[in-house]
């Protein structure tokens, strides 16, 4: 045999693998599968990445419009403005907080009886057109069809009557003698009933009674409201100057891409002619660049005016606060005029800098990248879509994502934890047996369907017993926003509790039970066990279950979308703990929002990727802290 | 001699599954007593009576009979179990200490208790670590995880935990099945020593173990007392064939 030969067909030996096997088949298919999710997951980072990271020059560029063209130094009045603006707004609510709590009774009388009305029309108002409509018919009314209507609207009628809301301020005899009222009331009428009427009037004769001792405090509001006025006006006029420039710039940006597309085209073009046509399209596109210089001049020439009404607007408003009353007797009228008393300081200090700004403002400063990647991670407005300039700061959301997060996991830790330590160490087997399924079968709940049961039934419920005069001092009540934080931290709470729930289960079932017999057999009593040896052996378990309970409602977007209430804004704070019944806007809320309605490739659409980024960089790290966790527990 | 305990024919079942027959003795006080037997005949079962950790598992219980520590019968009604178990100290298969440190493992009993004070502690966790002959190895890292001792020092510490609430009586379920023979011979150095306070029950795999530690033994087989005596008697002159078959092992 030739040593070729041999080498092409070794002789086999003993042990001899033949061929591609069937084990070995099986095996690459399941390495495949796991390759490929790791392959897709790679993708997903690069096309998030890819999309992302266009924003930060995108948005640099649009701060650099936003400076170049003078919105900056509109902004830096428009900032006071603003503030002279809340805290008018604030002092006014004040006011009226001060009058209408102290004709609070006249105030829910009054409301109590139209509410009561307004279900009676609610309920009986279409057959009511009906009848009217068709016996005002011109020709032959039907009097057969004319009877069926009147005898429908009596039963209507009869069914509203047996269903009216509660009035708890309304004695038993006003109360019927309202319902006679109405019972008795013709058809055609249109008139409110009299107790109606009667109410709507105390209640006004009371907020006028007591507004007449707080008269001196309402002028000191007007003037201090119009103290803004002149340079509420300065600042439109230069609005108009700023926002044309602006549009001229974006025009020739605009402009200046499209040649550039074309230059790009014109260079992959094969074709000589067709590369001539493309490159003098180009050409003819070629934008006159935009005078700027100009507009600036004019707008910087409002300087000494903007300096000498901000300085007259100081003044003014620092004699403001020695003319309002010290206190007053309401609680949420005092707790504002505080946050009036409080914020004063800031307002005047801001508008003792101004001048210095608005002098030393250029209009030619350089906007560096990292300018843009600050205000997005500092910044405090979200603002889209406007007409004046688009910010994107993400404290907003991350705040409404923080604070709803607080609030879900409050409400979580302790129910989940709690039935967890229960039904690991306590429960009998029947008890196992019913609670665990059942709390893991609100995971089955389509986060959809919570949304909904949110809106409808926690929403209002929650807005019905903020209404009850017993619980006037929880802070927050009565709720103004039907939606808020609090609504969707416990929605978001119920979400996470079978999370929290199932995996501090197993943190507790996988310590030895070695540990609890020692410890028993030591003297310890079955709950000296349970918190001195159990808990604290899988306390790194638990940790990680509430990690990734945090993960997942920081995930969650159905239910916030639904039940967030969605206001871009950061909480107003000085509520206190108020400040959980505010409407509040999230991380993932707000791509879910807005993603399908933004140009793909615009600078707002990236903002959205980098949303995205973010907050899977943040679950990412969540989930890779509690595996950290959970490994410490296996030790 | 004091009896510690009186076993009067105690008959034990997990669930409907009967595990002892109605076994009957009386176990002397500050001596060793070894239970010896085949795997599965009840030798953990009824040492696991004696302070009624049985009662974790669901389903366990005494079908007849009664058991009697220093005279009183410990399955009535009125029994304080956090009581009875400081009085009867317990030693497992498997050395077990808790995820803290030394020194708060043997303080656990105490604190449990209620007893905090700290210059108290001090003194009961050295004298506990003295007695279980563990105390020059760790007096400088008393604070340090119990796990980072080894495996013998590990069952030695948990030994110290039994004792350290001063228990009348120890029971230890194969305290050495799970240690290399040094760390063996260690703990049975160690026994000889706390026979001088506590009456132990061991329960052991090891006929050496048996013969060289302790002064009764008892030989149990599926289920039933069969031979139970001094134990030099019961290895060189067995009364039962069985036993005599068991100890020359020849048994099976
Ligand atoms: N928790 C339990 N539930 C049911 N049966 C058990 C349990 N523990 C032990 N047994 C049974 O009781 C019998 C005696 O067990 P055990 O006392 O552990 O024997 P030994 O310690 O002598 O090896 C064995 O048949 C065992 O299967
Ligand atoms: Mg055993």
């Amino acid at each position: 045999m030739s040593p070729e030969e041999s080498s092409a067909h070794p002789n086999p030996h003993r042990f001899q693998k033949r061929g591609f096997s069937y084990e070995q088949a099986i095996k690459y298919f399941f390495a495949s599968n796991a390759g490929l999710t790791i392959v897709i997951l790679a993708m997903i980072i690069i096309f998030l990445l890819k999309e992302g990271l266009g924003f930060f020059p995108g948005y640099q560029r649009e701060l650099e419009v936003y400076r170049v063209a003078g919105l900056e130094f509109v902004d830096i009045s428009r900032k006071n403005l603003t503030a002279h603006e809340q805290l008018s707004s604030v002092l006014n609510r004040a006011y009226y907080a001060e009058i209408n709590g102290q004709s609070f009774r006249q105030m829910r009388r009054s409301q109590e009886a139209s509410a009561l009305f307004n279900s009676y029309t609610d309920q009986t108002g279409a057959t009511r057109d009906l009848v009217l409509n068709n016996s005002r018919a011109a020709g032959d009314p039907n009097s057969e069809m004319l009877a069926a209507l009147n005898a429908n609207f009596e039963t209507q009628k009869a069914k509203a009557l047996s269903s009216l809301p509660p009035t708890p301020h309304l004695t038993a005899q006003e109360r019927t003698s309202l319902i006679e009222s109405i019972r008795a009331r013709a058809i055609e009428s249109t008139e409110d009933p009299p107790l109606v009427t009667t109410l709507a009037g105390e209640f006004a004769a009371a907020q006028q009674k007591f507004a007449e001792p707080l008269q001196g405090m309402r002028a000191t509001i007007d003037a201090f409201a119009a103290a803004g006025a002149d340079l509420s006006s300065l600042v439109s006029d230069m609005t108009a100057t700023v926002t044309a420039t602006k549009e001229k710039i974006q025009g020739a940006d605009i402009l200046e891409k499209d040649r550039k597309t074309l230059l790009a085209a014109a260079a992959s073009a094969r074709d000589p002619v067709e590369r001539e046509k493309l490159i003098s399209e180009a050409k003819a596109s070629l934008a006159d660049k935009p005078d700027i210089e100009g507009p600036i001049q004019t707008l910087l020439e409002h300087r000494p005016d903007c300096v000498r009404l901000h300085t007259a607007l100081k003044e003014t408003s620092g004699g403001i606060l020695n003319q309002l009353p010290i206190t007053l007797t309401q609680p949420e009228a005092a707790r504002l005029l505080k946050v009036a008393r409080n914020t004063w300081p800031l307002f005047i200090a801001d508008l003792e800098k101004t001048p210095a700004a608005i002098n030393a403002w250029k209009h030619d400063a350089p906007v560096p990248l990292t300018s843009a990647i600050s205000s997005f991670l500092t910044g405090k407005d979200w603002v889209t879509g406007g007409e004046w300039q688009d910010f994107y700061g993400i404290l907003p959301l991350a705040a409404g994502s923080l604070m709803i997060s607080i609030v879900a996991l409050s409400l979580a830790i302790p129910t989940s934890i709690g039935a967890a330590i229960y039904i690991n160490q306590y429960a009998s087997n029947w008890e196992q047996s019913i609670v665990k399924p059942v709390i893991e079968f609100i995971q089955a709940i389509p986060s959809v369907v919570l949304g909904f049961i949110g809106i409808l039934v926690l929403g209002t419920v929650l807005r019905d017993i903020s209404l009850l005069d017993s619980l006037h001092w929880v802070p927050g009540f009565p709720l103004t926003e039907r939606l808020n934080i609090f609504t969707a931290g416990c929605l978001l709470a119920l979400m996470s509790i079978p999370t929290i729930f199932s995996l501090a289960e197993d943190a507790l079932n996988n310590v030895p039970s070695a540990y609890a017999e020692a410890s028993e057999a030591l003297g310890a009593s079955r709950v000296q066990t349970t918190f001195r040896v159990v808990v604290p052996a899988a306390f790194s378990g638990i940790l990680a279950a509430v990690l990734l309970g945090f993960g997942r409602v920081i995930g969650e977007t159905m239910v916030v979308l639904l039940v967030a209430g969605n206001r871009i804004k950061i909480p107003d704070f000085s509520a206190g703990l108020g400040t959980f019944f505010q409407p509040c806007h999230t991380l993932t809320g707000i791509i879910a929002q807005e993603l399908g309605e933004v140009p793909m490739g615009s600078v707002h659409y990236r903002a959205l990727f980098v949303v995205g980024i973010l907050l899977f960089a943040v679950v990412l790290t969540i989930n890779a802290t509690a595996h950290r966790f959970v490994n410490k527990m296996k030790h | 001699m004091q009896t510690a305990i009186q076993i009067q024919n105690v008959s034990f079942a997990y669930g409907s599954k009967q595990v002892l027959h109605d076994v009957s003795m009386d176990i002397p006080a500050r001596q060793i007593t070894a239970f010896i037997g085949p795997s599965g005949c009840g030798k953990s079962t009824l040492l696991r009576c004696f302070n009624r950790i049985n009662d974790r598992i669901p389903g366990a219980h005494l079908t007849a009979g009664s058991i009697l520590v220093h005279d009183i019968d410990i399955n009535r009604r009125d029994i304080d179990l956090q009581e009875l178990r400081r009085r009867i100290g317990m030693v497992f298969q498997k050395y077990n200490p808790f995820a803290k440190s030394i020194y708060e493992n043997v303080a656990f009993s105490l604190r449990v208790e209620g007893r905090t004070k700290r210059s108290e502690l001090d003194g009961v966790v050295e004298n506990a670590l003295r007695n279980a002959a563990l105390w020059d190895e760790v007096k400088d890292r008393l604070h340090a995880s119990a796990f980072g001792l080894s495996g013998g020092q590990q069952q030695r510490l948990c030994i110290a935990r039994a004792i350290a609430n001063q228990p009348d009586i120890l029971l230890m379920d194969e305290p050495c099945a799970a240690l290399d023979p040094l760390a063996t011979l260690k703990i049975e150095e160690l026994l000889m020593e706390l026979k001088k306070q506590y009456t132990i029950i061991i329960v052991t795999h090891n006929m050496g173990q048996a013969t060289r530690c302790s002064d009764k033994t008892a030989f149990m087989y599926l289920g039933k007392l069969i031979e139970y005596g001094p134990t030099m008697q019961l290895f060189e002159n067995p009364q039962n064939p069985q036993t005599e078959a068991y100890v020359t092992g020849t048994f099976g």
